[in-house]
């Protein structure tokens, strides 16, 4: 379990966060969700160790963890524009860790990730001639080849195209089922963010707005900020998608 | 900050150390010695030197060349850019422009002032063949002329980069909404180019107000400043506090023009997205640009051709007859050729350094998460080695490390070099490596690599080509640089460059134009290898 106590941050006297408390439990799939702007980033990155807490401390698997460097939590991300290595293939890209730490994958684990993720035709390619949601897959194979304690997503989706979208949806639904691995993903879209994960923190202004299971959000949203941002954002795209396709089954029942 | 970034702090350190013992120490040294006289510290230095009767006309000369020859240069390479960027020209025409153009680099400007006096001398190659001589080489002409091939190549290259970076569809745009043809190129190609004109001006009339080359073949009676200021340290009579003096003023103009250059960067125009248009057809622009360009390339090759010329001849202008006797002579001649040799040393060990230093100080500034205060110190030390005229570094070199056992070594003139030309390869090798993804060391050392681990496997192998291209440019300056080696090689340490100029007094003209050839074979055999390099491992990319 990871818990987050009182966490503070703040850069040039400006508060990016403000009392943080949270819990995630093992295996779970949880957004952070808010605008830009709001500290989400920030708050990806202390849960990392790339960014020092202010105050508070954060916790997992009871050890207080607060003060751990960076490289020995743990934890591994994938940034939102990938970060792969353009001057290794593919396949040198996903077994980059493998170099430094020899035992971490067997190379049977190695060879199920990379076929878990669909990239064995990629395996030589350049990282440039891959498409957006390929290169997703590839830098998902190389931070899962390290057996992440936790693993950090950020803006996963953002980059994509619709179709793919959903695609790599299900690939993270599946890797977090399948190894029971806590997954955190930053994004700012509701949309993703509800379908996606086990639960959905908001976040605005620094503080967290609301936490709990997409069903709790859409039933019960506990303040303005949740009805007016997040609720109404959906209802209008429901509205939108309703109206379309309720005009092709009154012009399909015109025809019949 | 968890990551404690030891490395680039080490790093940093050691760069700052270097410019402050190679740059700060010295030129702080200069400046007061500049104040010292007999009667202790005062001003009387500057009296002496301000009143004296040959220095205000040699700061008007100088003032006055630069000025002229840094127009003539900016309007000959915008028509170069011009040509190469706006035309419809056939692609191989436009290649060979912009490879003649650039040619002269690699070249030491001394060896201008010679070409032009074999070109347009009384006995003169060009002279001979036009009948006449078409104006009198020593003096304003023949220095305008040599500052204007010194410039070309620079003021050609900032242009047309810019030019590159301007989005041409505002040209269709001007046109639709009813733009006059005059119009539509001074709002979409003058307005944008303003800033970037104005600061090719700029730096011309620095480059050409600093050179030392150039003056030291064909300034004649016409004394500038650089002369004034190399016989002053090095003449019949020295005066070293005199010298001081005259540097420190040298340093007036060439600090105005930086700050000038700072300021002129507001004016650059820039473009969210650059997309290219198919040019209107326009046989008369076509025409008259590729008469111009083709013009401007011959002249600058026909004064070149001299240095083909003269030294497989016997005896220029009265025996011409083909030999290579003179080649065999310089190769023969173990004073000669070991000096070729010293060039070589002192490039390739210059380039290594150099590569070294501008990599440390770039990741310092563009990869780690030092304070921002920490980063304008090296941003700092670039603009500085970018006001520092080599003259001015040469001599404060000569006043703080005669006498010390630095005097007289290769590692002296390498080092001053490495100072010297900081800034541009600095600015190149910090330009490309904030371009790179920000979250590669993040991201590696996650996988468990340490900092160096990452440079040498992840950001090394993405920086190749600039890697070369700052080889280049510092190997092709240690090799053509006169100005501020000449105060600092000893004759042991002598190069080519400082060979030529002790051959002037002699009159040894064959070798000159033999070992200004070894320069440029050498340069571009340099640049030829290391363009194939980039070429292997980089594929056919565009840059």
């Amino acid at each position: 379990m990871l818990e987050l106590k009182h966490v503070k941050k703040s850069y040039d006297n400006v508060t990016i966060l403000n009392d943080i408390n949270l819990k995630i439990e093992d295996g779970e799939i949880v957004s952070i969700l808010g605008p830009s702007g709001c500290g989400k980033t920030t708050l990806l990155n202390l849960i990392l160790g790339l960014t020092q807490v202010d105050e508070g401390e954060i916790i997992f698997g009871g050890e207080d963890i607060t003060n751990v460097p960076m490289e020995k939590r743990g934890f591994n991300i994938v940034f939102q524009d990938y970060a792969l290595f353009p001057n290794l293939n593919v396949y040198k890209n996903i077994t980059y860790g493998l170099r430094n730490r020899p035992d971490i994958s067997t190379k049977q684990e190695v060879e199920d990730m990379i076929d878990l993720l669909g990239l064995r035709e990629h395996l030589n390619k350049k990282i440039e001639q891959l498409s957006g949601g390929q290169k997703q897959r590839v830098a998902l194979a190389r931070t899962m080849v390290m057996k992440p304690k936790i693993l950090l997503l950020d803006e996963p989706l953002s980059a994509l195209d619709g179709v793919i979208k959903e695609s790599i949806k299900e690939k993270i639904k599946e890797i977090a089922r399948d190894f029971h691995l806590t997954t955190i993903i930053v994004t700012h879209d509701p949309e993703e963010a509800l379908t996606l994960s086990d639960k959905v923190m908001i976040v605005n202004h620094g503080t967290i707005s609301q936490y709990g299971a997409p069903e709790e959000i859409i039933t019960a949203p506990q303040n303005n900020f949740v009805k007016e941002f997040i609720l109404n954002q959906l209802q209008i795209k429901r509205n939108n998608i309703f109206a379309l396709f309720h005009q092709d089954f009154t012009k399909e029942a015109q025809a019949v | 900050m968890i990551r404690k970034e030891k490395e680039i702090k080490v790093i940093y350190t050691l760069v700052l150390a270097i410019f402050a013992v190679f740059l700060a120490v010295p030129v702080l040294r200069l400046l007061t010695e500049s104040f010292v006289g007999e009667s202790g510290i005062s001003i009387a230095n500057y009296v002496e030197v301000v009143a004296g009767k040959g220095f205000l006309t040699a700061l008007g000369n100088s003032v006055k060349v630069s000025l002229a020859s840094a127009l003539c240069s900016t309007v000959l390479a915008f028509l170069l850019a011009y040509t190469v960027q706006y035309t419809n020209l056939h692609k191989n025409f436009k290649k060979v422009i912009r490879t003649l153009a650039v040619l002269p680099m690699l070249l030491p400007t001394i060896t201008y002032g010679f070409a032009i006096i074999y070109s347009f001398g009384k006995q003169g190659l060009l002279t001979r063949l036009l009948g006449g001589q078409p104006f009198e080489i020593y003096g304003f002409w023949g220095l305008m002329f040599g500052y204007v091939i010194y410039t070309l190549p620079i003021s050609f290259m900032l242009i047309l980069n810019t030019m590159g970076f301007i989005d041409k569809k505002f040209m269709v745009v001007s046109r639709v909404m009813g733009d006059h043809a005059f119009r539509t190129f001074w709002q979409t190609i003058i307005r944008p180019l303003a800033g970037t004109l104005a600061a090719s001006l700029v730096q011309c009339f620095f480059l050409c107000f600093t050179d030392y080359g150039i003056p030291a073949s064909v300034g004649g009676q016409y004394d500038v400043v650089a002369t004034v200021l190399y016989n002053e340290m090095l003449g019949s009579v020295p005066n070293f506090q005199r010298g001081a003096v005259v540097a420190m003023m040298m340093l007036v103009p060439s600090i105005l023009s930086i700050a000038l250059l700072k300021f002129l960067e507001r004016y650059n125009v820039r473009y969210n997205k650059i997309s290219e248009i198919e040019f209107k057809k326009n046989y008369v622009r076509d025409g008259a640009c590729a008469v111009a360009s083709t013009l401007i390339i011959l002249t600058v090759l026909a004064i070149f051709a001299v240095i083909f010329v003269v030294p497989f001849v016997e005896e220029w202008p009265y025996k011409t007859n083909f030999t290579l006797e003179h080649l065999m002579d310089v190769l023969n001649d173990q004073s000669l050729f070991g000096v070729y040799k010293n060039s070589i040393f002192v490039a390739v060990c210059t380039a290594f350094l150099g590569l070294f230093v501008t990599y440390g100080a770039a990741l310092a500034t563009a990869r780690s998460k030092m304070g921002e205060k920490f980063k304008a110190v090296i941003d700092g030390i670039a603009l500085v080695t970018n006001t520092i005229p080599g003259m001015v570094i040469g001599i404060a070199f000569m006043f703080i490390f005669s006498g010390t056992p630095l005097q007289n070594t290769f590692l002296l003139i390498i080092v001053c070099n490495v100072v010297h030309f900081f800034s541009t390869p600095y600015l190149m090798m910090k330009n490309s490596l904030s371009k790179l993804n920000n979250s590669w060391e993040t991201t590696a050392s996650l996988m468990g690599d340490t900092w160096i681990k990452t440079i040498v496997r992840i950001v090394t192998p993405n920086m190749f080509s600039t890697i070369l291209e700052v080889f280049s440019y510092y190997f092709i300056n240690a090799m053509v640089t006169v100005s501020a080696v000449i105060f600092i090689a000893g004759a042991r340490t002598m190069v080519i460059t400082t060979k030529i100029k002790e051959l002037q007094y002699y009159t040894k003209f064959n070798e000159v134009f033999v070992l200004s050839l070894f320069i440029l074979a050498t340069n571009l055999a340099v640049k030829g290898v290391l363009g194939i390099m980039d070429y292997k491992r980089n594929g056919k990319k565009e840059k």
